[in-house]
């Protein structure tokens, strides 16, 4: 019984460990080994590297096996940390970063203290287990995918890669909310620098500045959050801003909200706006699709398994602040669950599959938002660990395609690609990545995503939430197995994309080499086919590996779920950290064995689905739903489809009206925002920038002309002449002394 | 002595210069400003950080002691950090300008080093008069280098930078002066020491002006925000900073950038805020307001310029809007990120004008419109470029996030409704500030992305007559290769090192800011808030006429008498007491 040790734990360290700090539910804070620096320190170890084998010019696939040789050892490393919780919290600091001290005017001594320490505890474990164990991976699978352009761009995107590795590590593992925005906005740089790594491609370049765009915004949200958490806590670390929120727990789970101050209610709901940004969700989501101009292994690793769930993390540390606050949660689920829906509805439109795969991962971290919100912490934990692996091969298989294919990712113009010499282990990694996210039984997708919607049922008023997640599941099924029964399966057919021509259009690198210039016609030959003659080249043992890997631990993962009761290791893992719910500090009211059994006592009305126990009856309704989807798929896009680009599917278009053409479009959200925010934005600047020229610098003109028109008996004083300047500036000093001078005297 | 050293030396060299044949003069200039870094070296290891908040290193001597003129300097952790910074751009204005000053190098290299000494001086000054006259000194140097080297448009950029700046400093002395004269014949010397006859030593009428009633210093305020706030600039007298960067040699707008703005907000810092205090706190949401105007108005105009130069000049309005944000949060946490903010500023933008020189040395234009995608050509200077680009952004990590997130902070933390909490620290700013104020961050990355989006990457672009195959080496360039040479990422590391190295490891500067940033802010929450300062005298009202010493008698508090005898006998009294 974890809990109850737990509980017990905490009671001991209150007693002994804390004085002051009564009814402290989360065990003491040990000061953690110094290796756990290394965590990060090894990943911005291989940037460095990277860095200088760039400035030494090596051309050869060096930087590739530094950035897999310093993440391999970083996983180990976590893999450790993790042997040496055994549930307690631990915290090491690297060194004193920020700090500022005061006397405020009460006469107590004030301090901004922000370090380079490392706080851990299980919720950092799991997430940096999976974030270092796939940033390994994904770095393994690049030295391949990226081989088109060692001696040019290769040391840049390793750098860039290893310095993300590095600012996630301070974003998950940080002890203080202002290291974890050093993390959060790192991140964001190097996932612009990333997506902007083809940079000579416009788009790309477009791209990559709206995702940073986007994501300042959400950061703004965040600062403010962490500004207003100082100012009522006193500290931006975890251990006194968790201690602080411990009191009002009580009463909000006693629904006394008018009890809890209105400043300390409104730091989650400023704290969201970051994760919204950071995680895509409403209304900030629309950077993420466009993010998919960066290389296929940055889309798998940044924009689908680690990064974009930096929100729900954020939320999940920070707990107990979202639980003391009436509205946070609630808008947290309605913002998921929508998010979740729109991003279904605009990914079943699309042709694009690495496009297709982008939206999805919006809606599915919708759904992890969704479950923060009906306060299961555990699922959404559980949803972000598998996600985090089948998504990441679903990516990677779409970037085999499209490495092989030479940039193809139409899904008009693909079919049969399973069914050709090479690809079998793509096809096979796809279809685990697609039946884990169409929730197939018994797959990792289908369990997280189940605890997530039986929670929703559960929870009182959040039913809705649970419908709309519902059809989105089974929208999802449904676009997912479009994209596989179009490219996977069915007549062999492909076309080559447009990089046939230009193979080094893989990003022509940053070094200006003349050869890897404009000129690219001068390549189509260098890899051996003219464009008449393409070959689809299929992956070789590097990608070939790490699909199997992630396709074995995508599978694996659904075991996690019979580790234990209530979400399995997942939940172990967050019922032990500060995102667990109910908080231990209500639990402690019961024993530990009846806490355990009457997990949802404390919900008031045990929720329903249709009169049923939504916890039993979740099981077969999401796999019906799931089945219906994955039919839907078979009927519209495999059955009777002759060639690649027509399809059933073709059929039924006319029928639904403008819909489709609404969802094709993205339901126009861009082209809203363009239209409301940015140009009337840029219009106003270019009225300022007149204003400043003809209203401000006019009237400064204006007061240089009047001593110029009264003045011209003086003209010889203002011959541009520069001693006569100096003169007056000296003659000036000396007139206003004197006068003031003589005033003294001969007025006083 | 060093002090005196770090100006004297820059000016020997810049005689010497004069003296010698223009081929020297590079060499001077490099001999003469490394030297004046090892001086400024030496006076850092000399400075005891243990109490960086008392003035130390000072030397002063009589100059005219009839009128209590004396030529003092000496420094504490503020001013020791603004003069290094100074003394490290001298150098590097110096090597950054071998290939762009072909001619004349003996007028721009003597004036560089001039330019170097003035600036010293005002930051080493603690006297009234040896602090104007440097300050007011400055503008002499920058004419000549912006009038004669700078771009087409130079003479009248550099007529309105001097006239305009000239004109607000004269008001800014009237005020200096004024206080200087009420401390000699409206105090006596029972409670400030030194009332009582002419001074003008900065600690002294410190004293004094803090003495003044509210209104009085209400008046004050605005005669020293004259200068200081052109300087700056703050919104809306800002209009010379954009003409004057623009038109400006390289090494004028990294000085102009990294050095001559801090003039206006160290002023801010010396005098306004302990000077004033009483006024301070009663104006600060004006000028918090002026600065948030700056900040996002500044933001926005150069999110629509073309010329890539006159972009990173207005982002300075809106850099110096969060600057002076946190100073008039007047809290620890504020004040302090706004003096890491001028250091960090003056890096950042200084490399980013050094960069934008180095395009200019080549492709002889500034226009958005005939360069882009520089990446690859130039791949170590677009490295660089992204770099400073993102120091300037505010990226946690680099210099600018703390300094930047500090005056936020500050701004934040400074809400009335907050005095109460752990965090709060009370005044008349707070959420909203804050809030719109860190709008300018967005803008940042809107303006600033836009500029590295359009320079650095995308497809390449150059002006006609420079071929895009040109794997030559140059040709057009020049002495120059296509990228960076040697010399010129010589210029730029140390400034890319110092960036990283105060972004991730800032407490040792902040700790060495703390105690005198607390004496300020002590200062102004314990004299400004008495509540006869506060109120005025009522008599005084009808300001702006002098205060007759009846009326002082009411500013009398526990700490300060008042002048009872006349005047005259007291004028006496002080001449008496300087011809001791």
């Amino acid at each position: 019984m974890t809990i109850a040790s737990d509980i017990m734990g905490s009671i001991l360290h209150g007693a002994l460990g804390a004085p002051g700090a009564s009814g402290a539910a989360l065990p003491a804070i040990e000061a953690g080994p110094w290796w756990v620096s290394l965590i990060p320190a090894l990943p911005l170890l291989a940037c460095i590297l990277c860095g200088v084998s760039a400035a030494m010019r090596i051309k050869s696939k060096l930087p590739a096996w530094i950035t897999v040789g310093c993440l391999g050892v970083s996983f180990a490393l976590t893999a450790a940390m993790f042997q040496q919780l055994a549930g307690g919290r631990s915290v090491t600091i690297a060194w004193e970063w920020i700090n500022v001290a005061w006397t405020d005017s009460g006469g107590h001594e004030r301090s901004l203290i922000a370090n380079f320490g490392f706080y851990v505890d299980s919720l950092t474990c799991l997430w940096m287990l999976f974030v270092t164990g796939l940033a390994t991976l994904i770095a393994l699978y690049a030295s391949e995918y990226m081989s088109h352009d060692v001696g040019t761009g290769y040391c840049r995107f390793f750098a860039a890669f290893g310095l993300f590795v590095f600012s996630m590590a301070c974003l998950v593992m940080g002890d203080n909310l202002i290291l974890l925005y050093l993390g959060w906005e790192g991140v964001g740089l190097c996932s612009y620098l990333l997506i902007g790594y083809f940079y000579k491609k416009p788009s790309a370049v477009a791209a990559a500045k709206k995702a940073f765009i986007m994501n300042r915004i959400g950061d703004l949200g965040l600062a403010l959050g962490i500004f207003l958490a100082f100012v009522q806590f006193g500290s931006v670390e975890y251990k006194v801003i968790l201690e602080a929120a411990q009191p009002w727990l009580a009463a909000a789970q006693a629904g006394h909200f008018d009890e809890i101050p209105a400043t300390v209610q409104l730091i989650p709901i400023l704290l969201m706006i970051g994760a919204f940004g950071k995680s895509a969700q409403l209304p900030l989501y629309v950077w993420l699709p466009d993010a998919m101009e960066g290389p296929t292994p940055v889309s798998a690793l940044i924009h689908a398994a680690t990064m974009v769930t930096a929100g729900v993390y954020l939320i999940a540390r920070t707990y107990p602040l979202f639980l003391v606050s009436e509205y946070a949660l609630p808008i947290v689920a309605w913002v998921g669950a929508l998010t979740a829906l729109v991003a279904a509805t605009i990914g079943m439109a699309q042709f694009d599959i690495k496009r297709i795969m982008a939206y999805s991962t919006v809606s599915q971290l919708g759904y992890m938002f969704a479950g923060l919100g009906v306060l299961t912490s555990t699922g959404a934990a559980f949803h972000v660990f598998t996600h985090a692996f089948f998504k990441a091969s679903l990516f990677l298989s779409c970037g085999a395609v499209m490495h092989g294919f030479a940039g193809q990712l139409d899904l008009r113009k693909l079919s049969g690609v399973g069914f050709m010499k090479g690809w079998q282990f793509v096809a096979i990694a796809m279809l685990v990545g697609c039946l884990n996210l169409a929730g197939f039984p018994f797959t990792a997708g289908y369990f997280s995503k189940d605890m997530i919607l039986a929670e929703a049922f559960v929870t009182p008023h959040m039913a809705p939430i649970g419908w709309i997640l519902l059809l989105t599941a089974g929208l999802t099924a449904y676009y997912t197995f479009r994209v596989f029964f179009r490219v996977f399966v069915g007549p062999k057919y492909y076309e080559p994309g447009d990089e046939v021509h230009a193979h080094s259009d893989h990003g022509h690198g940053d070094h200006g080499h003349g050869e890897h210039g404009h000129d690219a016609h001068g390549h189509a030959g260098d890899h051996g086919h003219a464009a008449g003659e393409f070959h689809p080249h299929a992956p070789g043992w590097a990608i070939n590996f790490v699909l199997l890997t992630l396709t074995v631990l995508s599978v694996g993962a659904a075991g996690l779920y019979f580790l234990g009761d209530h979400g399995g290791w997942v939940g172990k893992m967050v019922h032990a950290s500060s995102a667990n719910y109910p908080p231990i500090v209500d639990l402690a009211a019961h024993s530990g064995e009846a806490a355990d059994a009457h997990a949802h006592a404390d919900h008031g009305a045990h929720g329903s689905f249709l009169g049923m126990d939504p916890h039993k009856v979740m099981y077969y309704v999401s796999g019906i739903v799931g089945f219906v989807g994955i039919a839907i798929a078979f009927a519209l896009h495999y059955v009777g489809r002759k060639t690649a680009a027509t399809a059933n599917a073709d059929k039924l278009v006319p029928l639904l009206g403008p819909i489709p053409k609404l969802a094709q479009g993205k339901w126009f959200v861009d082209e809203v925002y363009d239209l409301l925010i940015v140009k009337p934005l840029h219009l106003i600047s270019i009225v300022f920038a007149y204003i400043d020229k003809l209203l401000v610098d006019g009237l400064v003109n204006a007061f240089g002309w009047v001593p110029r028109g009264v003045g011209s008996g003086l003209r010889p004083l203002q011959s541009g002449n520069l001693h006569s300047y100096a003169v007056q500036m000296a003659g000036g000093v000396a007139v206003l002394l004197l006068i003031v001078f003589l005033a003294s005297i001969a007025g006083l | 002595m060093e002090l005196v050293l770090l100006i004297l030396v820059p000016l020997a060299f810049a005689i010497l210069i004069a003296l010698r044949p223009a081929q020297e003069a590079k060499f001077h200039a490099v001999i003469g400003t490394l030297l004046a870094a090892g001086i400024g070296v030496n006076a850092l290891g000399r400075f005891d950080w243990g109490t960086p908040a008392t003035m130390q290193l000072s030397a002063a001597w009589d100059w005219l002691p009839t009128l209590g003129l004396r030529l003092s300097v000496g420094v504490d952790s503020v001013s020791l950090m603004l003069i290094a910074l100074t003394l490290l751009l001298g150098p590097i204005c110096v090597f950054c300008s071998f290939t762009a000053i072909q001619e004349k190098e003996r007028t721009y290299y003597g004036w560089l080093l001039v330019l170097q000494a003035a600036m010293t001086g005002v930051f080493a000054s603690r006297d009234i008069v040896l602090f104007y006259t440097c300050f007011e000194f400055t503008l002499v140097p920058m004419y000549v280098l912006i009038s004669l080297f700078g771009s087409t448009n130079r003479k009248a950029a550099a007529t309105k930078f001097f006239l305009y700046t000239f004109t607000g400093s004269v008001i800014t002395l009237a005020g200096l002066v004024y206080i200087a004269w009420f401390n000699a014949t409206q105090l006596d010397s029972i409670g400030i020491q030194s009332a009582g006859r002419w001074t003008f030593d900065i600690a002294a009428l410190e004293a004094a002006a803090q003495a003044m009633p509210a209104n009085v210093q209400g008046w004050l305020l605005l005669a020293m925000m004259c200068g200081f706030a052109i300087k700056i600039p703050l919104f809306p007298v800002h209009t010379w900073l954009p003409l004057a960067h623009t038109e400006a040699p390289t090494a004028g707008s990294v000085v102009l950038a990294g050095v001559l703005l801090k003039l206006g907000t160290y002023g801010m810092f010396r005098f306004v805020l302990p000077f004033l205090p009483a006024a301070v706190l009663e104006y600060a949401p004006i000028i918090a307001t002026l600065s948030i105007i700056g900040i996002l108005y500044g933001g926005l105009i150069c999110w629509v310029q073309t010329d890539v130069k006159k972009l990173v000049a207005y982002s300075s309005v809106a850099h110096l809007g969060f600057c002076i944000l946190g100073l008039a949060a007047l809290n620890t946490v504020g004040i302090t990120g706004s003096i890491l903010y001028m250091i960090n500023h003056g890096l950042s933008t200084g490399a980013l004008f050094l960069l934008i020189g180095m395009v200019y040395e080549r492709y002889h234009t500034r226009s958005m419109k005939e360069l882009g995608g520089l990446a690859c050509k130039m791949p170590v200077w677009a490295t660089f470029m992204v770099f400073f680009t993102m120091a300037s952004v505010g990226l946690p990590g680099l210099n600018g996030f703390i300094s930047e997130f500090m005056c936020l902070m500050g701004a934040f933390q400074a809400g009335d409704k907050w005095g109460s909490l752990p965090g709060g620290t009370g005044g008349d700013l707070g959420f909203w500030y804050a809030l719109i104020a860190g709008l300018g961050m967005i803008i940042a990355a809107m303006y600033l992305l836009y500029m590295v989006g359009r320079v650095v990457w995308g497809p390449l672009v150059l002006p006609a007559g420079h071929d895009d195959h040109g794997h030559d080496g140059g040709g057009s360039h020049g002495p120059l290769p296509t990228d960076l040479c040697a010399r010129e990422i010589f210029v730029l590391l140390p400034l890319a090192v110092l960036c990283i190295a105060l972004g991730l490891f800032p407490k040792p500067v902040i700790k060495a800011l703390e105690p005198a940033v607390n004496n300020v802010v002590e200062t102004i929450n314990a004299t400004g808030k008495r509540p006869d300062a506060a109120s005025g005298v009522k008599a005084m009202n009808d300001l702006p006429g002098l205060p007759s010493s009846a009326d002082v008698r009411h500013v009398s508090d526990a700490d300060v008498s008042v002048a009872s005898s006349s005047p005259t006998v007291q004028w006496g009294g002080a001449l008496s007491g300087g011809d001791k």
